[in-house]
Parts: structure tokens; sequence; C-alpha cells
């Protein structure tokens, strides 16, 4: 996985939205370089000062933005995301909830094929708090610089959990909502391969939930790699029903297939410290520095 | 979206995927004239879409039209998975040796459909042995990628020629209606050597239902869950007497560890989504302060783009309405200061970290 430098422009689409221009304001105000916004038909205004352009080629071209954060609707989240890796994006951030399976991974195929990578869909984004940029909705406050690597399959549980590491004197070197779908642009073993790679990581915080098998691949992907940074893991969902979708598309439990005390146990066997709740993470981050 | 059994194989005829003959009943009513119009024997089958309807008993062998009426009725009283069927499938009984399994399903680790097929179906998935998975390219199977399914199953002849016309048809149709899953088990290897599909199992892409308005009103839905629904709240009915409200997927489903390990029942799941405003969260309570089983309330609310103060305008709003259930919450985040100040001397009772309000709720009941 490759990513931009961090401070590079970045585009948002659909910055006319009521999401897109929110959330442009508060990328701007936590430091992010939004240099350009694209919606078809509004080329030519302007969202909290920035250009909005009809085009992602036409952004990409007046703003050289290498980034996007995507906020076009579901239903025509494939054409953007298309458009966007047409143009040169390396790295899109789809914020989006419900988009099909089968456009996401279209999306992932030609990601792919372009060497670019796809945060999300149904995610909230990417923070690198230390070089004050977010490309995402994540509430700043919650955050702050420090030697946590937290990735999460969901928003507000990133939130909490980082809220709750900060409060403990824990900031965080990066933090990625990957998504709650059942399809992930980039999965949690890329993420951890890439964080491993980032010097000021000192311990991950894995947060997963029930549905599909990203955690046991997880584990198996640790032990056979000899993973050398202490890892910390909270799953939530142990008392969900079966063969229900618990709010997240991907949240869904088929037989015995995607159990959280599956999950649990592929992890402990990997030498995982995993908390009962949220709120037991900080003091197993504690426990696992040296 | 999971059809019953009857709709899928609806879904089989129309893509020319071979079903055997079939009456549905919506009540005892038909069951007779239904059973004349078959040979025995029938099976009659409970459409309901929870999973191991044979072991509960919903299945039932006939072979005369008092033995079906009498099945038929006690089908219909039979609860599975909590779950009672409001119609019934007659079927003719078809008389095979053997027993094969081939579905089409996401593997989300490879990221890519899957073809799976198994010369020895009916039992499930994971124990079967000998089976053969494929990847499937988005854009569709030809002829001989079919037919290199049927070979390394080792079919030969006349059967892998019917089973690579039964994988082009499935594959067709999970592509086009776009299915995360559509599986056959079993494919009955029937004794005149054909192959037949006897059970459908088909699991619609809910977030492509969009293009797919034929099954937007396939389903009788739980009249909470449809409401639910229509509000754009994701809500799971959980029978039990604690209704859970938050923001987010994971936090709720969190908040319902903490209920279950504190020994409480969930009434339900209620996610209110990001950036819930005041009217949003209003319109949550209200759904469950209707729900009959829940007696308590408790909200579960991390303010990142949620305001709080815009949460506590709809406990506020909510309890000076009258008659709200009692309402037990932790309310941190964005504003957390000014939404507290709001309800303090308000009923809502309020906890400073989740788990002091999961055990109060839990201990209240």
């Amino acid at each position: 996985m490759n990513l931009p430098k961090m401070g590079a422009p970045v585009v948002v689409q659909n910055i006319t939205g009521r999401y897109g221009r929110l959330h442009t304001r508060l990328m701007l105000d936590y430091g992010t370089n939004v240099a350009a916004g694209a919606t078809p038909g509004k080329g030519g205004q302007s969202v909290e000062g920035v250009p909005v352009y009809d085009t992602v080629a036409e952004a990409v071209a007046k703003s050289g933005a290498v980034a996007s954060v995507c906020f076009v609707p579901a239903e025509f989240t494939l054409a953007a995301g298309e458009e966007a890796l047409d143009a040169g994006i390396k790295l899109l951030v789809i914020i989006t909830e419900h988009v099909p399976v089968r456009d996401e991974l279209k999306l992932v195929q030609l990601a792919q094929s372009r060497g670019a990578t796809i945060i999300g869909p149904n995610c909230p984004g990417i923070i690198i708090p230390s070089q004050k940029v977010k490309l995402g909705i994540m509430p700043a406050p919650s955050f702050a610089p420090g030697g946590v690597a937290l990735y999460s399959r969901s928003g507000t549980l990133t939130y909490e959990i980082a809220g709750q590491l900060t409060a403990a004197g824990f900031g965080q070197s990066v933090a990625v909502g990957i998504g709650g779908d059942p399809i992930n642009g980039s999965t949690p073993m890329e993420w951890m391969d890439f964080v491993q790679g980032m010097p000021e990581t000192k311990v991950v915080v894995a947060v997963g939930e029930i549905g599909g098998d990203a955690e046991e691949r997880l584990a198996r992907h640790i032990e056979r790699s000899g993973y050398k940074k202490p890892i910390v893991s909270y799953i939530a969902g142990r008392h969900a029903p079966k063969e229900k979708k618990m709010g997240h598309a991907g949240a869904i439990i088929y037989g015995d297939y995607g159990t959280a005390d599956s999950k649990i146990k592929a992890l402990t066997a990997a030498g995982v410290m995993v908390a009962k709740t949220p709120m037991e993470v900080p003091s197993l981050v504690k426990k696992s520095l040296p | 979206m999971r059809l019953f059994e009857y709709q899928a194989k609806e879904l089989f005829k129309a893509y020319g995927l071979p079903v055997p003959k079939s009456v549905l009943v919506s009540g005892l009513a038909g069951v007779r004239g239904a059973f004349a119009t078959l040979s025995p024997p029938v099976a009659i089958k409970s459409q309901v879409l929870a999973g191991g309807r044979g072991k509960a008993g919903g299945i039932a062998l006939v072979s005369d039209p008092a033995q079906a009426e009498k099945e038929a009725a006690r089908i219909f009283e039979l609860a599975i998975g909590g779950e009672r069927p409001s119609s019934l499938l007659l079927e003719q009984a078809y008389p095979h040796d053997a027993e094969m399994y081939v579905s089409v399903s996401l593997d989300r680790g490879d990221r890519s459909f899957v073809v799976i097929a198994a010369q020895a179906g009916g039992v499930d998935v994971e124990s079967m042995s000998g089976k053969v998975i494929r990847k499937l390219p988005l854009d569709g199977i030809s002829q001989p990628f079919a037919d290199e399914v049927a070979s390394e199953l080792k079919l030969d002849g006349e059967r892998a020629r019917q089973f690579s016309k039964i994988l082009l048809s499935l594959e067709r149709l999970a592509r086009e209606k776009e299915c995360e899953l559509a599986e056959i088990n079993p494919l009955a290897v029937g004794r005149d050597g054909m192959l037949i599909p006897l059970d459908a199992k088909v699991i619609i892409d809910d977030n492509a239902l969009f293009r797919h308005p034929e099954f937007a009103k396939l389903h009788p839905e739980d009249e909470f869950e449809g409401e639910a629904s229509r509000q754009g709240f994701a809500f799971v009915r959980l029978g039990g007497d604690i209704a859970v409200v938050g923001n987010g997927a994971g936090l709720v489903l969190s908040t319902l560890d903490l209920v279950g390990d504190a020994g409480g029942k969930p009434a339900c799941f209620l996610d209110l989504g990001g950036g819930a405003q005041q009217e949003r969260i209003e319109a949550a309570l209200r759904l469950v302060n209707r729900l009959p089983e829940a007696k308590r309330i408790l909200v579960n609310i991390y303010g990142g783009i949620t305001r709080t103060t815009d949460v506590a305008a709809g406990l506020l709003a909510v309890i000076s309405g009258g008659g709200s259930k009692p309402i037990f919450a932790r309310v941190s985040g964005a504003e957390e200061a000014a939404a507290k100040e709001m309800l303090a001397g308000s009923p809502v009772r309020l906890y400073r970290t989740a788990p002091e309000a999961v055990e109060a709720v839990v201990m209240a009941g």
C-alpha cells in the first residue's frame, strides 16, 4: 500500500452537498490542504473559499490534488470513484454508506490496476494528528499526536476509543476507519503492515466487529509474519444475534462464520491482547508498552 | 434481503433453472386443493427465513390429503427461530440417489465472488469434502469456465452438461440480481438422471435494491423494522426489555455487549447514524417508546459529529411530551458540559460512563 505524502493537495467530491460542505470546513480547520472541490454542474462556485470544478480531472489539473475525499451518494459512488481514479487520484477516501458490493469490487479492482489506495467505503477516513491532516469526518478533539496506530471497522468506536486513549495520555500516530462494509478498499492486513513501517508507532490497536473473517486472517498473518509491534484489539458484537445485519452491512454472522468468539480466540492465540470492553483498551495499551 | 424459498424458486424458474412442481398455500383451507394438484409423496415446507428448518421439524413428507392437512396445521403453528410461517410450500417430492451442492457467494477475504460446488451436499459448507472453489470474474462466466468446474468435480457426460447449464444460470442470476448469496443445497441427482435444485437460498445485496425495485415489496415487514427503515435508522428487534439506542453501529454493538455481560436483555439495536440532529433523536425515542416489549431505554452517545446538545434537546422534548419509559443515558463528547447542564434536574438518569449507565438500567429491571 502506497499513500501519497500527507499534506499534499486534496479534492473533495460532492463538496457542495450538506456533508461535503460541513466537513470541508472541519478538515480546513484541522489543517488539511483541501485545494479543490468537484461537483458536476457546480463548477465556478466556491465552498469555504475552496474552488469548485465540474470534474475531478479539472480539479486535479488546477490544484495538483492526489487524494480525494468522496461524499457522493451511494447510487453514484462507483462512477465518482472511477472518475477520481481515472483522473490520477492515488488515495481515495470514500465516506459514503450503502454502496452496493459489486460496485465496491469494481472499484477495488480498478484501484489495484492503477496502484491507488481506497479507504472505505462506509468509513470515517484517516487522521494523522502529528501532521494536522485528516481526510474524513472524525471529530478532531478526540485525537492527539502519539504512538498508537488505531484502525477500526466502526466510526464512532474509533472516536470513542481514540478519545479514551487521548484522555489516558496515549495519542495516535494514525487512526483509520477502514469501513463497515463486507468489502474494504484497504484491508486490516494492509494497514497492519503499513503501520509496522511507521517508526513513530509503538503499539497497534485493532478494533473489529462481527462478520467475515478479517480478524482470523489477521491472526494468521501476525503469526506467520512474526509481527514486531505489540497489538491490542477489541471486538464488538459478542452478544449479537445470528443472521442479522447489525447496522453495518458487513456486521453479520452466518452460522458459525463471523462470530466475535471465533475472532477473539484467533487473535488471543496469535498473542494479541483482546480487551473485553472499549474502556479496557487504554490499560492494555499501557501494559503492552515496554 | 433474504428471499423466502418460494420467492427464490420463482427467480430460479425465470432463469431457466429446473425446480420441482409446487404450490404455495397461505392458510389451511388451501392445503387439500394444493395437494390434489401434485402427485404424492409431497413435501410440506415451512416458509420461514430462519435456517435449520428441517431439523426444527419445519418440513414433512406426506402421502395423503388427511396427513397433508394434519402436518400443515402443525407446521403453521411451529415457530422456528422465533418466526412463524405465513405460508407453506407444497412441493412434489423428487426421488433421488445423491445430493450435490453449488453456490455463488461473496468471499470477503479474497474480495471476490466465488462458486463453491461439491459432489456431496446436504451438509454445511465448511465440512464438505472434495469441494471446488473458483473465483468468478465480475463480468460473468463462459461455457468453458462452467465445463471446467464440472470436470473438476469429476462429472462427465450428461451430468456434466446439466451441471454446467445450472452453474451458468445460477451465476447469471446472482450477477444480474446482485445477490450476496445464491445457493442450491441440495442439488438432487435424480433416479431419472436429472439434476434438480430442491432448496433455494437467495440473499440480495440490500445496498443494490435501488437497482432492483422488483424486490422492494417482497416481504411482510415487522411493523417497527419497517418504520425504522423508513426513518433511516439501523434497527434490529431483539426480544428483551432494554431498548438500546446510540450513534454508530460499532458503538451500539459494544453497548449490547455491555448489557449482555451485565445480565440484561436488549429489546432492540437502534443506530441513529452519524450527525443525527434533534428531530431524529426524538423520532428514535418515540419509536422505542412504542415498542411493547421495551420497558426501559438506554441511550449511549459519543458525540463526534453528533452534537450532544442536540441529543439533550431531543431527550427533553420526548420527556416533556409525557409518558416516556425511563431513560438511562450516557452522553459524552462534543458540547458535553452544556448537554449535561440541560439534562440536570430532568427525569433522564444521566451516568458518567457507559458501564455505569448499563449497570443502572439492568439493575432497574
